[in-house]
């Protein structure tokens, strides 16, 4: 590897604030060739890791989410499992190399509403044993470090990520219809705004919609003002049947489907697998040279712009590619093929482990 | 003696423990005949309740279980552990009626239990770790707000009995037992099932990786949930398998009922069920893979020759070309 993009990672880790839970408990990997080409390391402390870092620097290193009596032994069950973390890996594909960046946004309003409505909400926990993390690449994690979480195994885990995915969730039967005695009529009875979980966000994103883009649920609320106000009141109160639109419920439906959270990564079992690596929080991603920062503040954040290393000037390059327009360190960059131009290092690195420059 | 009442109903907590090193119970030959029956009555399906009176019965009761664990241990059937779980977790959740018992047990689980306003929450960790898996139990379909999961009487036992049935379910191995043991072992091998009944002619790979993974279950002799049963039986049905040879499968389950089983398959032959879709298994948090064919009915009929088993997609994509080649 580019003997300066190493020089780069060295100089980071000397005073990287590396922020580890009990590192003696964790299994270590790192990798070059791949994320991770050799697990089963243990460290003693965060400054034996960091030296080990600034020695050998490897482009990927990453720490188990589980916490072991052993962290070294092979196999895995002679490890000692003790616990784990619970993990979250929220990302995003997209077509192109740097379509991805342009969407990053998405993945951090997904990344609030877990923390907000499932974490905090839903599930109880306290807001200071929860970790976010941007991944240094395409989304976040969130670290989850809640006592009594951390003893679940896979399966409860499972049940987990199921619920924020809102597998098996049928809003319909949030309803139930009642009779009004002497009419002819039913009266819709269904969740009120200020309820919990899965029927209190419904009752509110309902009422968002309804306010904000009546059109999209049906014209009569977009003209007039009066049937919004109407419907609108009488869910705060749970009677959803002050409306004369009709088949309200079918017409509610794309609503209900945008609750669950659509970018929580389940494929590769992130959540659910107890003896998963993941990239060290504050480590490089040796794929893009970000920062795997830990997030103090979500609102503010952006990831192309708090997550470079730091400058030390300029260096020249040569694209090999067109890069599209991208926003990165408050600048918008676009490049052409062949072109040689001399940018700030830090972003010099993205760049180049994209494999769309190389140093001249 | 009330400690010694708790003990009996339910021995595998500390006061039962506490009671058998106090008095120095040992383990003869009549607390292993004791053992061997206990475990031969959860065989039958039911177990049998302590109808113990006197205090020296009590604690042979108790004494009773002991061994039976420690005979379960040293044979390490996972046949014989299952049915020993399944039925004495019934008996003593069946048992349970006082508050002071329900709490107690609770404590011992390290359930975590919330009352406010006369109703009953646990802790979503707790609830996860003990509510059984079937599909009115996933979290999706309960009222939950700030770590807390709703639930009522009925439900806080039926959580209980499961995790007595997960606690049983463990069993750690004995090497070296007294003569006894090793005598009571060779009694109740004999009435284990001779041929070991779940041989299927249906191949690994054959079946999609829902089914498959239900029937690695079923064959480790798990408890199965109902939905889990369902599904099974309904695909089962679906592929042409006859009746007794599905319920011989189902005799894995460690609270086989030849009765009920041989009604429920009947009854989905009956009403000529269908499997139930992808989405649906999806729902009952089943699926495990991204198969994309709608019904796991649809994993064999991808292949053009039902004998064949199914195709990979390559030559699938073979069988493609070949057909363009003719026209």
């Amino acid at each position: 590897m580019n003997e300066f993009i190493i020089e780069k990672f060295r100089e980071y880790y000397k005073n990287a604030d590396l922020d580890i839970l009990k590192p003696e408990e964790r299994e270590f990997g790192i990798g070059n060739k791949k994320k991770i080409d050799a697990r089963h390391l243990s460290f003693n402390s965060i400054d034996e890791f960091r030296l080990y870092l600034v020695s050998n620097t490897p482009l990927f290193t990453s720490h188990s989410t589980a916490y072991y009596r052993y962290p070294n032994e092979t196999p895995i069950e002679r490890k000692g499992w003790k616990g784990a973390d619970l993990v979250f890996d929220l990302d995003l594909h997209a077509d192109g190399k740097y379509e991805v960046y342009k969407k990053l946004e998405n993945v951090k309003e997904d990344a609030i509403r877990l923390i907000e409505e499932f974490l905090i909400a839903d599930f109880g926990i306290n807001k200071k044993n929860i970790l976010l993390v941007f991944s240094g690449n395409r989304g976040y994690h969130i670290h989850v470090r809640e006592e009594e979480f951390l003893e679940l195994r896979s399966d409860e885990r499972k049940e987990i990520v199921d619920y924020v995915q809102g597998t098996g969730l049928d809003y319909r039967n949030f309803f139930t219809r009642e009779e009004i005695p002497g009419k002819k009529v039913e009266k819709l009875k269904g969740p009120k705004p200020n309820e919990d979980g899965y029927r209190g966000r419904f009752a509110r994103a309902v009422i968002k919609k309804i306010t904000n883009d009546p059109g999209s649920i049906s014209r009569i609320f977009k003209n007039e003002e009066s049937q919004r106000e109407i419907f609108t009141k009488g869910i705060e109160g749970g009677n959803w049947s002050k409306t004369r639109v009709e088949k309200i419920i079918e017409r509610l439906e794309i609503i209900a489907k945008d609750l669950p959270l659509k970018s929580v990564e389940t494929d590769t079992g992130v959540t659910q697998d107890i003896s998963k690596l993941i990239r060290v929080p504050n480590s490089i991603h040796g794929e893009t040279g970000l920062i795997a920062k830990v997030v103090k503040n979500i609102d503010s954040f952006d990831p192309l712009r708090d997550s470079l290393l730091k400058s030390n000037g300029e260096i020249k390059v040569r694209f090999n590619e067109d890069v599209p327009e991208l926003e990165m360190g408050a600048e918008t960059l676009s490049f052409k093929k062949d072109e040689i131009k001399e940018i700030k290092d830090s972003v010099a690195i993205f760049f180049i482990l994209k494999g769309s420059a190389t140093i001249i | 003696m009330n400690d010694l009442d708790f003990a009996v109903k339910f021995p595998f907590t500390e006061q039962a423990k506490d009671i058998i090193k106090e008095l120095g119970v040992e383990l003869n030959e009549m607390t292993v005949s004791k053992a061997v029956e206990r475990i031969k009555s959860c065989l039958g399906g039911n177990g049998k309740k302590s109808i113990a009176l006197h205090e020296s019965e009590k604690i042979q009761e108790i004494a009773s279980y002991a061994a039976a664990r420690i005979l379960l241990g040293y044979m390490q059937n996972r046949y014989l552990t299952n049915k020993f779980a399944v039925a004495e977790s019934k008996i003593m959740a069946s048992l349970l009626d006082k508050q002071e018992e329900i709490n107690g047990l609770e404590e011992f689980f390290k359930i975590k239990k919330i009352e406010e306003e006369n109703k009953i929450y646990l802790s979503l960790p707790s609830f996860l770790k003990f509510a059984p898996k079937s599909i009115e139990y996933k979290i999706i379909n309960r009222q939950l707000k700030k770590g807390k999961v709703l639930i009522n009487h009925r439900e806080e036992i039926r959580i209980i009995e499961e995790a007595i049935r997960k606690y049983l379910e463990k069993i750690p191995r004995v090497t070296n037992p007294s003569q006894s043991i090793k005598n009571a072992e060779t009694e109740l091998k004999e009435l284990l099932p001779k041929i070991e009944p779940q041989k299927m002619s249906l191949q690994p790979g054959d079946n999609p990786p829902c089914i498959e993974k239900i029937m690695e279950r079923l064959v480790k002799h798990e408890n199965l949930s109902h939905q889990e049963r369902f599904f099974l039986g309904t695909y089962l049905v679906n592929r042409g398998m006859k009746l007794e040879k599905i319920v011989s499968l189902y005799e894995n389950l460690p609270d086989f009922d030849e009765r009920i089983t041989t009604y429920q398959i009947e009854h989905i032959i009956k009403r000529g069920y269908v499997a139930p879709s992808c989405s649906k298994i999806l729902s009952y948090g089943l699926c495990c893979a991204d198969c994309r064919i709608g019904n796991p009915l649809n994993w064999r009929s991808k292949s053009p020759s039902k004998a064949e088993g199914p195709l990979n997609w390559k030559s699938r994509k073979q069988d493609k070309k070949e057909s363009g080649d003719n026209e």
